[in-house]
């Protein structure tokens, strides 16, 4: 997170992480094609021949608050490909919440498993630990053939502590009410930290609102929170709260 | 962790205060997009930065402009206005204009990235189809004004609508944005890119350094083993030796007759005793030879008497197994400069081992004569002439019909403990400690060791002893 108080600025960095394949890069298409043209800059992407991420790929945000503090939102995804290590952990850094993309396939299980792993292991290297990090988890593809069932992700995620979506970012379905979720365990992380809310006179709700509208949602805030399965939002992380 | 100074780059570029325009375009390739901007339009175009700097220039001469800087007071207004434009900040809205004394006109806009102002582009100066007539505030102004000169430059000068500057101005300001973008992302690129690199790099040093700590600790483990094997040999030297000599006394009758089996048994026990003595003053030469406390003693050394030595030495051993033990030396080899006691306890142990692993009516052949050897190691890959010249050196070659030495296993034959068959079954004793001593004494002589496979059968060991440099012949 960067604060620029002198031009009312606030600007926090978004992790888009996860296996190779499972639809990073996607999920922010998806953004971007909903996003209105006013709140969102170009998608930066730094890709091989073969439109593989390389270094990473990058959706700049921006909304304005009712009372004036400009939010920049910069969307990132890190690159899937197990030789990228190190850039993994370079895009990282810095990061003030994560959404971990995994694939619904069953065959994708174990790459999950080591992506999430790797997750922390990158975490830790930034002496972070995964409870302290805002997180949430979705399971996309769920078009797809052979995946894991909706029981069973809904029985595994009403056990975990992160909020679980399901999504086809492809068809666009499932990524706006991630990227809420997202955002709204961020803001609340942050604001538990630093009280942004009321040293802005920012009203958070509005603002989730507002953004929401921006990415083309009829739906209000609660109604896309609520889309998850398991986990909790109500950042009611102990380490977090002041 | 230490952060390194690429990976702030990128944190400044992405979530940071972000770039300067300057370092997003190219100002060759600005200065070329904005002349061909002009040339299109009819109207010039400039690129400052954020900090006022001009970044390109293309503005284009209008002579009605030109004529009045030629005018005294007219110059001073057209002056004030040009610098007026410099310094006009568009304002929230991102643009404005600015009308000179002649009715020339400018438009300032912002030139925004990622939302934030990094320059300003001027486009002009041009006329609105409004104007008519030369302004009267011109010709109140300055007094030499020629009148129908002006009015007929001003039929020359470029005409633009404001309907049609905010087209062409749209077109300038997203021109420069695809610029900026692809200047960005190129930045973004090689920033990453280093990033990367100093990256894996940082994490290949924390795991080299890593393993150094392992290495040291190995080196120092091995250091204690040698150690630890120097004082377990020298302590159970002292035992034994009694052992030994107690054995030799009730044998000889000091403490009264030994008859029958009791004799059996004792001689059993001088044996095996003499055995456990070989095999652990083995192990103390080992050690000795790896913490190099060895030292030799070296003098001048017949080949032809020492080989005759041990060649007699051996025989009763061969003869018992059946096998033949032939020695053959080249006539007038030198003498060599070496340890006697050492080299003989090289020679004994090859041919010890060559019967060892020769089946009955085989046959062990030990030969010695003149051989040249590399001086240094990795000669033989070539570069001899900068490595080293070839040493003269006599080369012992002990022969054997036995059963071989696989080729996987022959490098490692000189490992100390190492056997090649190390099953509990094997048919041969030893405790795998006399190769690894060869071939140290060998190398304390300067010298080599190498294993070559034998025709038809068997197994040759070679060992080549080089001579002084002063007894080599003319």
């Amino acid at each position: 997170m960067q604060l620029d108080f002198v031009n009312r600025e606030l600007t926090i960095k978004l992790v888009y992480y996860g296996p190779a394949l499972s639809g990073k890069t996607t999920n922010l298409q998806a953004l971007h094609k909903v996003a209105a043209p006013g709140s969102s800059g170009r998608l930066m992407t730094l890709e091989t021949k073969d439109d593989r991420t390389l270094f990473f790929d990058l959706l700049p945000l921006s909304f304005r608050s009712q009372s004036g503090l400009a939010v920049r939102l910069k969307v990132f995804t890190v690159p899937g490909q197990v030789i990228h290590a190190s850039t993994r952990r370079l895009v990282l850094q810095g990061a003030d919440g994560v959404a971990f993309i995994a694939d619904s396939r069953t065959t994708e299980t174990q790459a999950n498993t080591d992506s999430f792993m790797d997750l922390k292991e990158n975490l830790r290297e930034h002496g972070l630990s995964l409870r302290q990090m805002p997180l949430v988890i979705q399971f996309n593809k769920r078009d797809l053939p052979d995946i894991r069932s909706d029981e069973e992700i809904a029985k595994l995620g009403a056990q975990g502590r992160e909020p679980v979506y399901l999504a086809v970012a492809m068809r666009g379905l499932g990524v706006v009410e991630s990227f809420i979720g997202l955002l709204h365990l961020t803001w609340s992380a942050l604001d538990a930290e630093h009280d942004l809310g009321r040293k802005f006179g920012f009203d958070a709700r509005e603002f989730m609102n507002g953004v929401a509208k921006k990415l083309g949602e009829q739906r209000g805030t609660d109604e896309l929170l609520a889309a998850c399965v398991g986990g909790a939002l109500d950042v009611l992380r102990p380490e977090v709260t002041p | 962790m230490t952060i390194p100074a690429q990976r702030d780059r990128v944190e400044e570029l992405t979530i940071g205060k972000g770039a300067r325009l300057e370092e997003l375009v190219d100002r060759e390739s600005l200065s070329q997009l904005a002349k061909s901007f002009a040339e299109l339009s009819g109207v010039g175009m400039r690129v400052f930065d954020s900090e006022g700097k001009l970044l390109a220039d293309a503005s284009l001469p209008v002579e009605l402009v030109t004529y009045l800087t030629s005018l005294k007071h007219a110059k001073n207004a057209v002056e004030s206005t040009v610098s007026a434009v410099k310094n006009l900040d568009p304002g929230p809205a991102g643009q404005a204009s600015i009308d000179g004394v002649s009715g020339a006109r400018y438009r300032v806009m912002a030139l925004e990235h990622d939302g934030r102002r990094v320059g300003r582009l001027v486009l002009g100066p041009y006329f609105p189809p409004s104007l008519v007539d030369i302004p009267s505030a011109l010709i109140e102004l300055e007094p030499a004004l020629d009148l129908d000169r002006a009015r007929g430059l001003l039929v020359m000068a470029p005409r633009v609508t404001d309907e049609a500057m905010d087209r062409l101005a749209r077109h300038a300001r997203a021109a420069l944005d695809v610029v900026m973008f692809s200047g960005l992302k190129a930045l973004l690129t090689g920033s990453m890119h280093l990033a990367s690199v100093r990256e894996s790099y940082r994490e290949l040093q924390s795991k080299q350094d890593k393993l150094q700590v392992a290495y040291d600790r190995l080196k120092e483990l091995d250091r204690l083993k040698s150690n630890f094997l120097a004082t377990v040999s020298h302590e159970l030297r002292t035992p034994l030796t009694s052992i030994i000599g107690y054995s030799e006394m009730l044998l000889e009758g000091i403490a009264g007759d030994v008859v029958g089996e009791q004799r059996e048994f004792v001689t059993t026990i001088r044996e095996k005793g003499e055995q456990l003595l070989t095999l652990i003053k083995g192990l103390l030469d080992l050690s000795k030879l790896e913490s190099g406390t060895m030292s030799l003693r070296r003098g001048t050394l017949d080949v032809a008497p020492l080989v005759k030595d041990v060649t007699q030495t051996m025989a009763p051993h061969a003869k018992k197994k059946g096998i033949v033990l032939q020695a053959d030396v080249e006539a007038g080899l030198p003498a060599l400069w070496a340890d006697g006691e050492r080299l003989r306890q090289v020679l004994l142990n090859l041919i010890e081992n060559a019967i060892k692993f020769t089946p009955t009516a085989g046959s062990v052949r030990i030969t010695a004569k003149l051989a040249s050897m590399a001086a240094a190691s990795g000669a033989d890959e070539g570069g001899l002439v900068l490595l080293g010249a070839q040493r003269t050196a006599v080369e012992f070659r002990i022969a054997d019909s036995g059963i071989g030495i696989p080729e996987s296993e022959r490098g490692r034959v000189f490992d100390a403990f190492y056997q090649v068959d190390s099953s509990s079954t094997r048919e041969q004793g030893g405790t795998g400690l006399g190769l690894s001593i060869v071939k140290r004494l060998v190398e304390g002589h300067d010298g080599a060791v190498r294993v070559e496979p034998n025709e038809p059968a068997g197994t040759v060991f070679v060992v080549a002893i080089p001579l002084k440099r002063s007894t080599l012949r003319p």
